[in-house]
């Protein structure tokens, strides 16, 4: 089915908008990560565990469960269906690859959040926990695939796309045949 | 199942190049994952940080202090 113009206008405004977002909320966390890899204070420690916990848990997850809820609309509602082009179902992959990495790497945040929050936690213990930067920029240059892909759209059909566009073209000619006298 | 024969006005299928290289990298992105994964003493996750079996040494600190 495919959406009429303004409701497909809406549906990619919003898809735009928490994907470009994750991108952005996956910028911000990096740069807690960034201090968490490289800094030794305390308190600055402390502060970053906490706050990528709830960068992670308040933004990132939902916007990449927004993503993809907006991106499966997206392509279900326009003519670019979800298994006929290559960039679509590479797009899909990569997202659904990220989410589920993401939502895994959550439960290590959130232990280190909460070995933050904990008084009795040493400055060794804290110092001890490291980064996920590996996570963080590997996320980044996965979302950023996905925007290319989804900005140039590279050709490409897949054998599914082109069986059904191959029925259609044929249904179109024998309708064309049909109507001649 | 074959693929049905083309149709005048359509190319029969064939896999763009940059998929194909596309699927090269992301090969060799998932081995590379998979090597460090079975390699890496301690595995994966937050056990990799609690100093458990096959985790990282616990800090000074927490011996020191017998937490």
């Amino acid at each position: 089915m495919t959406m009429p113009p303004r409701l497909r206008k809406f549906a990619l405004a919003a898809h735009l908008t928490v994907s470009v977002g994750w991108i952005g909320a996956v910028a911000a966390y990096m740069a807690l990560d960034v201090a968490v890899a490289t800094s030794q204070d305390t308190q600055t420690l402390r502060a970053a565990y906490l706050g990528m916990e709830v960068i992670a848990r308040s933004v990132i997850v939902p916007l990449a469960f927004a993503s993809v809820l907006t991106g499966l609309v997206m392509s279900l509602g326009t003519k670019w269906g979800l298994f006929r082009y290559y960039w679509v179902l590479i797009s899909l992959l990569l997202t659904i690859v990220a989410t589920v990495v993401l939502l895994v790497e959550t439960q290590t945040i959130s232990y280190f959040a909460a070995k933050a929050a904990d008084p009795t936690t040493s400055s060794g213990d804290l110092r001890a926990l490291g980064s996920t930067l590996v996570h963080s920029v590997g996320g980044t240059v996965v979302l950023l695939v996905i925007l290319v892909l989804n900005l140039y759209k590279p050709h490409g059909m897949t054998r599914y796309g082109w069986r059904k566009q191959y029925e259609q073209r044929r249904k179109q000619r024998d309708q064309r045949t049909a109507l001649v006298p | 199942m074959a693929d049905p024969p083309p149709a005048p006005d359509i190319q029969p299928h064939t896999t763009p190049r940059w998929v194909k290289v596309f699927g090269i990298i992301a090969a060799v992105v998932i081995l590379l994952v998979v090597i460090v994964l079975v390699t890496r003493p301690g595995g994966h996750g937050p056990s990799r940080h609690t100093g458990g079996l096959g985790g990282r040494p616990l800090p000074a600190s927490v011996t020191d202090h017998g937490v």
